[in-house]
């Protein structure tokens, strides 16, 4: 029963989500705090109400609710850096990779000759913490390629980029 | 203000300059504010009526005398708006085609010049509403992939006018010159496109299936809905039985009513039913009260989809279905993006020969008999392997794909059962996924990106290690295969067997040696003004 658990394959031995001749780029560690700065702005309010709330009835059960909050901002505050630690993204010589997620990963491969377009965005928190993001689309809207974090300069690059290999390798639908 | 300008040459938009050049300006056929205007008036009699609907006998009290007269009155008015606004959009809209693209002008208060470029054409559709249809006159839909609310839409035209259109739109789309240009080409310059255009010779077509309507209604009362409306009147029966009341029953008229339309339009518009090949590609004709018919152009098919319920399994019924830029941006849409409403086994076969003359293997019957039924390794797949199991217990044998020279192959569905087919040169991206269970058990699904449609190819709880590699060879597949995929403009790439083949003199048309280019060259656009 248990047997077939373990892979018997040589080749499952090899990680599927770190393909050998790629070397990642990881993304800024500012995005941490970025993330974590959009958690403590929703958190922060709402866990005042709830502990203006309990202090003002005083009943002792009415403490679980922060209790709750404040343990799901805990949980964040492990999770971002963590996340953001696994997110990093790939150029290679036809394509562009992308990758996510700790518990549930996901790698995207983008052909330049594929791309329709390259958005780059930075909001004023992203500003602020000098990071922008890159989103890359083609003809199909599954493709969910965004690479989040990346300095503006290095956005600014890859998006040229993007475009000049995406013009080179252009193709039809 | 500007509602109506008078001089059909003298468009009163200034401040869109680039098409100022283009001359053949047309109008749609005058009586088309007639078949429009009536939409106006039936979409206020629908909402009066629901308004009124509940309550009709209190309704019709007050309908007595003057009332009524008021009521006439204001439904005349409204249509007479409504009739008078199709009127002015009709004067103000206009079209032309130039070698390179369609031109639209269209808006009374806002000015729309949309403009479609021939070469991104995806599919050209004529669709002819009941009310056109008696009167002889057609729509003539373009679809370029844009998103949502990109296609052209010409309506209404003469019905021989519009097939004339379409003939010309998709010459000018293969790649292929007027007639009328030849002669002049081979002597100089092709300055010929200004000269009188003699019409294309409409490209010669081949019927290959039709589907007979018994099949089609036997079909559509087998699909699953018309199960699940048996078990509701039973259902209804039972309950108004229990409760010695009728009046319970009636709660079940909502989902009855909805699964009663569901058959109307699942048998309107596979109605009639004919697909038919010819040099510009698939047309595929259908519907009873509306008819359609689909052109879509060789290479314009980005992915295809053969299924089959539980039911169609008897009979071995398939529904083919396909993705085509453009098409299938709505839900409303997915009536276009049927090559085959209910296929049997071997019209599967055809509908998949059609999209794909060239499966890349040699036995391209013995594969789709394989992932149409087959499990585990039959016909070559690559499956899930056995502790796929955890993950889905009941379809784990069935995730299987294969890849041949030409196209992707997945399959999946031990009940619903279903076989996607991707050519490499369409793949648009790929992607693997792995939640925390697959992660344990060294699994990995793959994931295929196309256009938008009814197909999403993709093979679950693969090897991990297995998929990883899928992913490689497939991004590099693909990439080798678009390097050598037929061009934009199909008839370039068999060099035109058409009399108004250019190829003895390269002279004049340097961009026809470039094929494999993106079309951007303005090299014959000289013959465009």
């Amino acid at each position: 029963m248990t047997s077939d658990a373990v892979p018997a394959d040589p080749r499952s031995t090899r990680e599927p989500f770190d393909p050998a001749d790629v070397t990642w780029t990881p993304v800024s560690r500012r995005l941490i705090g970025a993330r974590l700065t959009v958690t403590a702005i929703v958190l922060t309010p709402i866990l005042a109400l709830l502990v203006l709330m309990a202090v003002l009835v005083g009943e002792a059960w009415l403490w679980v609710f922060p209790a709750v909050v404040a343990l799901l901002a805990l949980w964040i505050v492990w999770l971002v850096p963590r996340q953001v630690n696994a997110m990093a993204y790939a150029e290679r010589a036809d394509d562009l990779l992308v990758r996510r997620g700790i518990m549930f990963r996901s790698l995207v491969v983008v052909p330049y000759g594929r791309m329709q377009y390259v958005d780059v965005n930075a909001g004023p928190l992203a500003r602020k913490f000098g990071i922008a993001s890159v989103q890359l689309h083609t003809a199909s809207p599954a493709t969910s390629a965004s690479i989040e974090g990346l300095p503006p300069h290095e956005a600014a690059r890859l998006r040229d980029r993007m475009a000049s290999r995406g013009e080179a390798r252009l193709a039809g639908l | 203000m500007t509602s109506a300008p008078g001089t059909p040459n003298a468009p009163g938009t200034p401040d869109v300059e680039s098409v100022e050049d283009v001359a053949g300006w047309r109008r749609m056929h005058p009586v088309t504010p007639a078949l429009k205007g009536w939409k106006v008036l039936v979409a206020v009699l629908a909402i009066g009526w629901f308004q009124v609907g509940e309550n009709i006998e209190q309704a019709i009290d007050l309908l007595h005398g003057r009332a009524f007269l008021l009521l006439l009155g204001g439904i005349l008015l409204i249509g007479l708006i409504g009739f008078g606004y199709s009127a002015v959009a009709w004067r103000v809209t206009r079209f032309a085609v130039t070698d390179e693209a369609v031109h639209l002008r269209t808006g009374i208060l806002f000015r729309q010049q949309r403009q479609a470029r021939l070469d991104r054409l995806q599919a050209v559709d004529v669709v002819q509403p009941l009310l056109a249809r008696l009167v002889g006159l057609a729509e003539l839909k373009l679809e370029v992939a844009g998103g949502s609310g990109s296609a052209v839409s010409l309506a209404f035209l003469r019905e021989a006018e519009a097939e004339a259109l379409r003939a010309e739109l998709l010459a000018l789309a293969a790649g292929l010159q007027r007639p009328g240009a030849v002669q002049v080409a081979d002597a100089e310059q092709p300055t010929a496109g200004a000269a009188a255009p003699q019409p294309f010779d409409v490209a010669p077509e081949r019927q290959v299936y039709e589907l007979p309507m018994g099949r089609l209604v036997k079909a559509t009362l087998r699909s699953g809905t018309v199960p699940t409306l048996l078990l509701i009147v039973a259902g209804a029966i039972a309950l108004s039985i229990a409760s010695r009341d009728i009046s319970a029953a009636f709660v079940l008229v909502a989902p009855l009513f909805g699964a009663v339309t569901y058959v109307w339009s699942r048998i309107n518009q596979g109605a009639n039913f004919r697909a038919a090949i010819s040099p510009d590609g698939i047309r595929l004709r259908h519907g009873l009260t509306e008819a359609r018919a689909q052109t879509v152009p060789p290479g314009r098919v980005q992915a295809i989809r053969l299924r089959q319920g539980p039911l169609w399994r008897g009979p071995d019924w398939w529904r083919v279905e396909i993705n085509v830029a453009g098409y299938g941006q709505s839900d409303q849409q997915q009536r276009d993006t049927v090559l085959h409403p209910v296929a049997t086994r071997g019209e599967a076969m055809t509908a998949l020969w059609l999209v794909l003359p060239d499966l890349g293997v040699d036995d391209p019957t013995a594969l789709v008999e394989a992932a149409m039924t087959g499990k585990d390794t039959d016909g070559g797949f690559t499956a899930a392997p056995r502790r796929a199991r955890w993950v889905d217990p009941v379809g784990w044998r069935r995730h299987g794909v294969r890849v041949t020279d030409r196209a992707l192959v997945t399959r999946s569905g031990r009940i619903w059962r279903s076989v996607d087919v991707v050519p490499h040169e369409r793949t648009q991206s790929l992607g693997l996924a792995q939640g925390p269970l697959q992660r344990r058990l060294g699994l990995a699904s793959f994931v295929l990106h196309s256009t938008p449609g009814p197909v999403a190819p993709s093979v679950q709880h693969l090897d991990a290690g297995v998929a990883a590699a899928l992913l490689d060879e497939q991004a590099e597949r693909a990439r080798t295969a678009r390097a050598s995929a037929t061009p934009e403009q199909w008839m370039r790439a068999v060099g035109a067997p058409t009399p108004a083949d250019p190829d003895p003199e390269p002279t004049t048309t340097p961009p026809t040696e470039a094929q494999t280019d993106a079309p951007s060259t303005a090299g014959p656009a000289g013959a465009g003004a």
